[in-house]
């Protein structure tokens, strides 16, 4: 058996966390359900419909802030320096802590959060049937937008786990903040290169703000990988350095 | 077990805490590490349990350093931090949820180690008094079982009650395979539960001795007039207390306290006898 | 001025072992608690309570069945008797003569002091 990597030991630690975080879950999954329930039943209000593109909307508004503060509260243990004794001299490595974190902010979380988007978008349709006669087409729920949600988070959600071991006090401010200034950084940074490579053609709009936007749209597909590549696992290997060179 | 090489170690842009730390632990001991507050021995005992990594010299736990936090070493090292905060969960389930991870926990022994400290295990952690959950703590700490057991003042918080049920404990719950370190500035609470120990000052280790040999070399008590030669150190003025070479006299109780102020005194002279006599 | 003696811990719990002899609590022939057991009931390490107990098995006090535990001798009583007396006659009387004639009081005096002593008791 190889020392450093044992499943069983996944497994239990998160079984270790879900038990350590049960009150934080339930509650939070209950705000989540009912967030939803309600800005459907809005939404419902006005055109007597919910579209899959609006259920998505309302979804991704729920379930972005929430994984992230999930993804918060599964490293309280860790950013705490009366609780991370214990949490650091368990016996589990260092990728064991890291995968079993992993899996129960993305995998998990995903699968339970929609899950109960889903059952909660049901009944808020049977409801908005029942009281101002909406359409009722369960089908709607489904949408393609709900996987690129998914994808943002998968790629978003290492880089708050890095800024969740990272900064000690107001963490959750902290990581927005660092996230906008490096949004800000690549979008002055794409503005040079646009601009040191097209000057000369005379394409940049004048307008400014026209330009920032201008440059979100030509996001290539290259660009993409690059980028998706880049945050997701690039910062997953971050968080891996973080965990191991922690001390207390 | 354990070797410590030429340790340093300082906290971010400050002086060292530890400096050149040679130490052996081994089994079957109960080791007293002292030291005045601040010399180092929480640093000390965090850089062998792996939760602070040497700048330079070395940890090792049977050949692997501690800082690697391999779970084979890990399991085998168990530490009870003097300030904790245990999470909002019944004592029984806290025992659950952390004891899959050792592998020579025993629930029996946490059931009687509980009752013997008179708390009931269905009780939610957050409702316990905090020397309550150190008690829980310890109690874990015993049962887990792991060949190496660190405690930073674990004294501290406990009644006076609780201290004796406390040295109860660990007097029934030491194994031969197993070292135990116990840190403290209270002397006095645990100087019948240690064979060895090890003075901490000025970031490095001024005194590593067991008892026996100290009992052997040196002499604790009133001196009478014919001792003024054989004086190593004395408190008080008239009729105070000395300690002295032994050489012929009976073996005398040795007054922890006693040596570990000469030991701050008179460091050179006290280790030449040790070492020497 | 005179020593002031503290025993070592593991000579304290020798006595404790000789008070229980002497007053039949520990019957010869008897099982005495374990090492782990007396370590626990005076709140010492382990080490100091085996320290005592090899102490009195060399004085053939007590002896060990493997595997089974610790038992007084059979003629454990009968030594212990013997090693306290001698004890008291080496060690405390030489001390209460010396303060006897520190503080000059007569032999008769320690006679009539006794006898009342004894006389209150029936």
């Amino acid at each position: 058996m190889n020392q450093s990597f044992n499943i069983t030991r996944v497994f239990l630690f998160i079984k270790r966390d879900l038990l350590l975080l049960r009150g934080t879950i339930t509650s939070s999954l209950a705000v989540a359900a009912i967030l939803i329930f309600l800005f459907s039943i809005f939404n419902m209000i006005w055109d007597k419909q919910l579209t899959s593109e609006e259920f998505v909307g309302i979804f991704t508004l729920v379930f972005i802030p929430m994984g992230l503060l999930f993804s918060f509260a599964l490293f309280r243990e860790f950013s705490s320096p009366k609780t991370n004794h214990l949490y650091l001299a368990l016996p589990v490595s260092t990728s064991e802590r890291l995968l079993s974190k992993w899996i129960t902010a993305t995998l998990l979380y995903i699968v339970t959060i929609s899950i109960i988007a889903l059952a909660v978008g049901f009944i808020a349709l049977l409801v908005g049937g029942i009281l101002f006669g909406a359409n009722l087409d369960p089908l709607a729920l489904f949408s393609s937008s709900y996987w690129s949600i998914v994808g943002v988070y998968l790629f978003i959600q290492p880089i708050f786990m890095v800024g969740a071991m990272t900064f000690a006090k107001n963490r959750l401010v902290k990581t927005l903040l660092a996230l906008g200034l490096l949004t800000l950084g690549f979008i002055v940074f794409h503005l040079i290169l646009f601009g040191l490579l097209n000057g000369g053609f005379d394409v940049m709009p004048k307008n400014g703000m026209a330009s920032v936007s201008f440059i979100g749209a030509d996001f290539s597909t290259v660009g993409r990988w690059f980028y998706g590549l880049l945050f997701g696992p690039f910062m997953l290997v971050v968080a891996y350095f973080k965990m191991k060179e922690k001390e207390v | 077990m354990l070797h410590i090489r030429d340790l340093y170690f300082n906290y971010p842009n400050q002086v060292s805490v530890l400096k050149s730390i040679d130490l052996n632990l081994d089994t079957g001991n109960i080791y007293g590490l002292f030291g005045k507050n601040g010399e180092g021995k929480t640093t000390l005992i965090k850089v062998i349990t792996g939760l602070l990594y040497p700048k330079s010299g070395e940890c090792r736990f049977d050949n692997i350093p501690t800082s690697q936090r391999y779970p084979s070493v890990l399991q085998e090292v168990f530490l009870v931090p003097e300030d904790f905060e245990l999470p909002a969960v019944s004592v029984n389930t806290f025992a659950t949820m952390n004891s899959k991870f050792y592998p020579n926990f025993s629930q029996e022994h946490f059931d009687s180690l509980l009752k013997e400290f008179n708390i009931n295990p269905l009780k939610t952690i957050p409702t316990l008094s905090f020397g309550q959950k150190k008690k829980v703590l310890i109690a874990f700490g015993i049962a887990v079982n792991t060949s190496l057991l660190l405690m930073d003042e674990p004294t501290n918080g406990l009644d006076i009650p609780s201290k004796s049920q406390f040295r109860k404990v660990m007097a029934a719950s030491v194994d031969k395979g197993q070292c135990i370190v116990i840190s403290t500035h209270q002397v006095r609470d645990l100087h019948s539960l240690i064979n060895h120990v090890i003075i901490l000052d000025d970031a490095r280790v001024v005194l590593n001795q067991s008892l026996q040999r100290i009992s052997e070399v040196l002499w604790f008590g009133r001196a009478s007039g014919q001792d003024k030669n054989e004086i190593v150190h004395s408190e008080g003025a008239f009729g105070g207390k000395t300690i002295v070479k032994r050489g012929e006299k009976d073996e005398s109780e040795m007054d922890l306290e006693l040596l570990f102020n000469g030991v701050l005194q008179e460091r050179q002279t006290i280790n030449q006898l040790l070492e020497h006599a | 001025m005179d020593f002031d003696n503290s025993k070592p811990i593991y000579l304290q719990i020798v006595e404790f072992f000789y008070e229980n002899i002497l007053i039949k609590d520990w019957q010869e022939g008897g099982r005495i608690p374990s090492v782990r057991e007396v370590a626990m009931m005076v709140e010492v390490n382990p080490n100091t309570a085996i320290r005592a107990f090899n102490y009195l098995q060399d004085l053939e006090v007590i002896y060990n069945k493997r595997g089974i535990g610790y038992f007084v001798a059979e003629d454990g009583y009968s030594k212990v008797l013997e090693i306290k007396r001698k004890e008291f006659l080496e060690q405390s009387l030489p001390d209460v003569f010396k303060k006897m004639d520190l503080l000059n009081i007569s032999f008769t005096e320690l006679k009539n002091a006794y006898n009342e002593q004894k006389n209150e008791k029936k």
